[in-house]
């Protein structure tokens, strides 16, 4: 099991949009994806259980990934967050 | 039900343009979702049927996905990825299927229990963003709960006839099926400029009206409306003469979009050489390239309170002066005025403290705001002038109501500037500092006022309710909201006459200057700048283009010293129709 913690950059943060982009992510890895924030963890590979964290730009999440694939999908979904998914505006 | 009663209402620009028609009422589909027990061996069987349901819903969502996609681009078609994950999310589908098997409830009720939860938990959220998401949420669900119960899909795309569709809401995959050649108008209860009907609208050219909070409770079905998306109104069974004046707008509008690629880059100067800044109002940095697209100079009030609304935090000074020196560049050389943050009033946030008063337009807003929370107002400061570096940046403060706050202000601005200056920070050391005169004090005090500010904007909108105590959003007296009242043109005679004694310019940023009879009027009485909403811009630099400084001037003087707004107002249409007839017959 694998984990890291990172701070939103993005604008608004975790939203819809950007959620779609991760799941979507997370979805090409066997391994088991968590996402914490606040004490509360959901689902990575959930649209609806990402957004429902609220997570905006400068809080912090927790990526937890567990399988055998854990680390190619620990490293791509924090560089994800990272790039700011990619096509923030 | 007869026609209803003649009335105006107000809401928010979405998408320009003029309609005219017979309403559409959209009503709400109600789906009846009956919560039955699943015996034990129907359990599997209704398992399957709610999966079958999901995967009929996905090939609905695919094929709609394709559709916008065709026609509207990528971009658009992407809120529909979206959905299709809301779709299959895990925890939705893995919730809804224990629901079944332990509760043994039916396909249809357990799915509506998971979603609306879900919804419920962004309802809440104090980001727009995330809010908007409820209404995602809430679009999957109905499409599922809809092909469970086995009924047609409604289409808007199956309307007859040409309408004006008048709605609460409309979902993301309501709007999306809109079609230009059925749907003339639209009009919604809720909403803001942000949201999927609005952007719609403006992908397919529809003239929009959102935010109108009870527009469905003055409108029947039958009855004629006009949708003005120039300036935010719709009028419900206007007059024969009402309705002559809409259609000729609605000719001049169609007209001046042909020729706006044309035109855009014409300066605002009257055939007698009289040139005007002509600016447009933005609230959100995109609007900047809609703006100088429809043939603004600069930007003349850029509202900041976006920044502060958007989300539960303090904008940072480096995210605000990014967006502020991006305004600024887009615009170079013509100026970008930037408001500093008017909170208070209609717009309050729990986080920064501003609380619903009892009398919101008299109390805690603009300007004495940002003097009690100076750390707040610093940091909006240092970003604005950071932003000058692009040399064409000019800030002014809000609801400036007393000589002292003025002061106060501008001790904060040098502060700002000291900080900058010892921290190594480049900043533009020249930027002009000015005020909004909006309230009725500010005007009595104009002479003090101009020798500490480097200029005038005129917010009529506020300077006409706070002069003679009108709430406009009062139905009861809406009608006492007249910027021909003669307490009004003469404040505003005193403001230009004040101003130019003491070499500043002044200007207007509120809508009276959108409006065409006025705009003579404020070009008349000598104003140097005007900003207006970018969807009324390109009509106000054809009058301006049009109108004789010289005669208007005459106009003006005469109306100023007029005692009554009846007086005023027969006396400018009488002679704007014998000078300037193309101002009222285009």
């Amino acid at each position: 099991m694998l984990q890291r913690t990172i701070t939103i950059t993005s604008d608004p943060g975790i939203h819809l949009r950007a959620a779609a982009i991760f799941v979507k992510e997370a979805g090409r890895f066997k391994s088991t994806v968590w996402v914490m924030k606040d004490g509360i963890e959901v689902n990575g590979k959930s649209i609806l259980g990402l957004v429902s964290l609220v997570a905006e730009r400068g809080s912090s999440i927790t990526i937890r990934a567990d399988g055998s694939d854990e680390e190619e999908a620990i490293s791509n979904l924090t560089r994800l967050v990272e790039n700011r998914f990619g096509e923030e505006e | 039900m007869g026609p209803s009663e003649s009335i105006v209402i107000r809401g928010i620009q979405a998408s320009p343009g003029i309609a005219i028609g017979k309403v559409h009422l959209f009503e709400p589909e109600e789906l009846h979702v009956g919560e039955r027990k699943v015996p034990a061996s129907e359990i599997d069987r209704e398992v399957d049927r709610f999966r079958t349901g999901l995967s009929t819903t996905r090939e609905e969502i695919e094929q709609i996905r394709e559709t916008i996609r065709a026609e509207l681009g990528e971009e658009q078609a992407k809120i529909f990825d979206a959905h299709l994950m809301i779709l299959d999310d895990v925890t939705a589908v893995e919730e809804t299927v224990r629901t079944i098997r332990e509760e043994h409830k039916n396909a249809e009720f357990a799915y509506r229990r998971t979603l609306s939860k879900i919804a419920e938990e962004f309802d809440v959220a104090e980001d727009e963003h995330f809010r908007n998401t409820a209404a995602d949420v809430r679009d999957v669900k109905r499409r599922v709960i809809r092909h469970l119960l086995d009924k047609p899909r409604r289409s808007l795309g199956r309307l007859e006839g040409q309408v004006v569709l008048i709605a609460h809401d409309l979902t993301p995959s309501e709007a999306a099926l809109l079609s230009k050649e059925v749907v003339l108008g639209i009009a919604t209860n809720s909403g803001g400029r942000t949201s999927h009907a609005a952007i719609m609208a403006r992908g397919r050219g529809i003239p929009a009206v959102v935010g109108l909070k009870y527009v469905t409770f003055h409108i029947a079905e039958g009855d004629t409306v006009v949708v003005d998306g120039n300036r935010g109104i719709v009028d419900v069974n206007p007059s024969e003469q009402a309705l002559e004046d809409y259609r000729r707008r609605q000719q001049q509008f169609l007209a001046l979009e042909d020729s706006l690629l044309v035109d855009r880059d014409l300066p605002a100067v009257t055939p007698d050489g009289r040139e005007l800044e002509l600016s447009a109002n933005i609230e959100m940095p995109e609007e900047a390239e809609l703006a100088v697209a429809r043939g603004a100079r600069g930007i003349g009030l850029f509202r900041t309170e976006f920044f502060y609304m958007k989300s539960a935090r303090l904008p940072e000074e480096d995210e605000q002066f990014e967006a502020y020196l991006k305004v600024a560049r887009l615009v170079s050389p013509h100026p970008l005025i930037i408001r500093t943050v008017d909170v208070g009033g209609d717009k309050f946030a729990s986080y920064l403290g501003t609380q619903r008063e009892k009398n919101p337009f008299l109390g805690w807003r603009g300007i004495r705001f940002s003097l009690e929370r100076e750390e707040i107002f610093k940091v909006q400061l240092r970003a604005i002038f950071r932003a000058g570096i692009s040399g064409n940046v000019k800030l002014m403060f809000p609801m400036v109501s007393s000589l002292d706050e003025l002061r106060q202000a501008n001790a904060l601005c040098k502060q700002a500037q000291q900080e900058l200056k010892r921290d190594g920070i480049p900043f533009g050391e020249n930027c002009e500092i000015g005020i909004m005169v909006e309230t009725p004090a500010a005007v009595m005090i104009a002479d003090s006022l101009a020798r500490e500010a480097d200029f005038f904007s005129i917010g009529t909108n506020d300077l006409i309710q706070y002069t003679l105590a009108v709430d406009r959003g009062n139905e009861k007296i809406a009608h006492l909201y007249d910027p021909f009242h003669p307490a009004i043109l003469r404040s505003i005679k005193t403001l230009v006459d004040t101003g130019h004694k003491h070499n500043i310019w002044v200007g207007v940023c509120g809508e009276m200057c959108g409006d065409p009879v006025s705009a003579v009027i404020l070009l008349g009485l000598g104003l140097d700048e005007f900003s207006t909403s970018p969807y009324v811009l390109p009509e106000i630099k054809t009058i301006v283009r049009s109108v004789s400084f010289a005669e208007a001037k005459t106009l003006a003087d005469k109306a100023v010293r007029l005692s009554t707004a009846a007086d005023v107002r027969s006396f400018v249409e009488e002679r704007i129709v014998k000078k300037f007839p193309h101002v009222l017959f285009p």
